[in-house]
């Protein structure tokens, strides 16, 4: 069997960087994780990614994405569409780049093959609890999306 | 000496929290040096007060994705004080141990991640990964370890579920906590080859020292995490945690919007380094045994073994979580439940974050809900002793190339290990 793993990404505390946990939130709460799923929020993630991915087959994340689209835009892709343009201070162990850890979980060999990522442009990311108008409206239809993606049979 | 300098390290718009360096020099005088750091509004404390008393480590355990375990003892602590609610033994054990998972899981990935890449002569982990791979699966296998504690302990693998005030809604089961001791023994040899690969590139460690005060938790006779007062290299007496704000004297300076710090000098040092400084003869054998492998003894004063100290700490809290298990299957596993009165009252706490002592104080109303809040984080309390490092610090290499005065300047501040808010995880991506 597939061994399948959906995993949200983000901080609550800093607005619409929250917003990949939101959508595992919503899930869970409406009850829409097929059983034979894993759905976890790992929050701000980091090398954490690396242990939860290193013996799946599929993997499906929810996080925020700055890809030059308007506030609000959900967009799927594979890993392999992207290449990270994301700049890092390296001051502290505190930042991380989801492609880095991708990159690092490659290398050593614990990376699956099949990695679908849903990312969600913000509109504000600062310190607050809350979303922005922008994404609060439109968080039903994020969590629709990746339910959607949760019931298809896998591509492979 | 006609040295000109001019070291802008600037972090661009969406790397938030992290500091500058700013070094400008005119034919070898010194007219600029600065670590400038920015710091967001004290936000979380104005997030937690009208919330219920209940919900506060809910909340502060998302401020930071590593010090999360931190960030709720800390809250779980000082509304124990406030509401005087009695712990139990066996919550303290699980706590701790709790707690020692994270010391381990932000220990390695620091060491890791950031120093190892520094002493390898490398920008990242990434390529580490390449050229030496069996360093980057031992700390990601001893990672994996600290991780796992955390979730069996509270419940998942980052931001603790189970911890509560008065205790712990859920508790591992026997059979978990075994598990986990044998995990736990099956690391001790990837523990001593991590600490065999930085011994041997310690050679790579700047020689610089510079002795300033050293603050961290003090529980004779043992190494705390958790417990005790708050104790000084400059004192002989230990400060009370219910007086914090006495010891940490903050107060502002213009090229910073963070505030800075300062006890018994200008400024002081929280963390690893500190913790050894004031406890290192009550480490347990094999972290004595690997203290002493790595060159370190009691009155180190060179700020960049901060990271080697978080590779004993490492093996310190893994030997005492072998023992803390025993202890607490010999004792058995009982199930209570937290005995909370809700009542008015002011409480602080400390505990020690991997990167230094973390302050809470909260105030609740006798409705439990929280009128006033105020925290203290390690990185604060560092900030204008990285100030007074760099004034020490660059003088003495003033001579070298200026991407080395850079490099190394980089280095420091790694090595203080600082936290930011969690806040630059997003992506940031082109379609190709």
């Amino acid at each position: 069997m597939t061994k399948k793993v959906l995993i949200g990404l983000g901080n609550l505390l800093m607005t619409d960087e929250g917003i990949g946990v939101r959508v595992i939130q919503e899930l869970t709460r409406t009850e829409r994780i097929p059983s034979d799923i894993e759905a976890l929020d790992l929050g701000p993630g980091g090398l954490t990614v690396l242990h939860a991915i290193a013996d799946m087959d599929e993997v499906i994340f929810v996080d925020c994405a700055f890809m030059g689209e308007e506030p609000g835009t959900l967009k799927r892709f594979r890993a392999e569409d992207v290449q990270t343009v994301k700049v890092q201070a390296r001051q502290s162990a505190h930042e991380g780049d989801l492609f880095e850890t991708l990159e690092l979980a490659k290398r050593v060999g614990q990376c699956p093959e099949n990695i679908v990522v849903f990312g969600i442009q913000p509109e504000i990311v600062e310190l607050g609890a809350d979303l922005s108008t922008t994404l609060q409206a439109q968080l039903a239809s994020y969590v629709d999306a990746v339910a959607a993606e949760l019931n298809f049979p896998s591509e492979n | 000496m006609s040295k000109t300098l001019d070291i802008k390290v600037n972090h661009v718009t969406r790397v938030e929290g992290h500091g500058n360096i700013r070094v400008r020099a005119k034919d070898g005088t010194i007219e600029k040096l600065e670590w400038q750091v920015p710091e967001a509004p004290r936000f979380f404390e104005a997030m937690v007060r009208g919330r219920k008393y209940e919900d506060i480590q809910t909340i502060v355990s998302r401020i930071c994705g590593i010090c999360s375990v931190t960030h709720s003892l800390a809250a779980i602590k000082a509304i124990e004080r406030a509401m005087d609610i009695p712990v139990t033994d066996q919550t303290d054990r699980l706590r701790i141990l709790a707690h020692y998972g994270e010391q381990l899981e932000s220990h390695i990935l620091h060491v890791g991640y950031l120093v190892a890449p520094d002493l390898l002569g490398q920008k990242s982990v990434v390529p580490v990964a390449s050229s030496h791979p069996e360093v980057v699966q031992t700390v990601i296998a001893l990672h994996r370890l600290g991780n796992l504690m955390m979730e069996v302990l509270t419940g998942r693998k980052t931001h603790p579920v189970r911890l509560v005030p008065g205790g712990f809604s859920m508790l591992p089961s026997a059979k978990e906590l075994r598990m986990l001791k044998q995990e736990l023994q099956d690391s001790v040899p990837k523990l001593t080859a991590l600490a065999e690969v930085i011994a041997s590139l310690a050679g790579g460690i700047p020689n610089f020292t510079r002795e300033t005060e050293y603050v961290a938790l003090v529980n004779e006779p043992s190494y705390p995490f958790y417990h005790g007062q708050i104790g000084s290299t400059d004192a002989s007496e230990l400060a009370s945690v219910q007086d914090f704000e006495s010891v940490v004297n903050e107060y502002v300076i213009s090229q910073s919007t963070a505030k800075w710090a300062k006890w018994h000098r200008e400024s002081y040092m929280v963390g690893s380094l500190a913790r050894f400084n004031l406890n290192a003869e009550y480490l347990a054998p094999l972290a004595k045994q690997t203290a002493a492998m790595l060159g370190l003894e009691k009155g180190c004063y060179n700020p960049y073994m901060n990271s080697v100290v978080q590779v004993v700490e490492s093996v310190q809290v893994v030997e005492r979580s072998i023992e803390l298990i025993d202890e607490i299957l010999t004792v058995g596993l009982r199930v209570e439940r937290p005995d909370v009165k809700v009542r008015a009252g002011v409480g602080a706490a400390a505990v020690e974050a991997p990167r230094g002592i973390l302050f809470h104080r909260y105030e609740f109303d006798d409705k439990g809900e929280c009128v006033s809040a105020n925290m203290s984080i390690p990185t604060n309390q560092n900030h204008g002793n990285i100030q007074k490092d760099f004034e020490a610090l660059v003088p003495s290499i003033i001579d070298r190339p200026q991407d080395e005065i850079r490099q190394v300047m980089e280095m420091l501040v790694r090595a203080y290990d600082p936290c930011i808010s969690c806040s630059t995880h997003y992506l940031d991506v082109e379609f190709v």
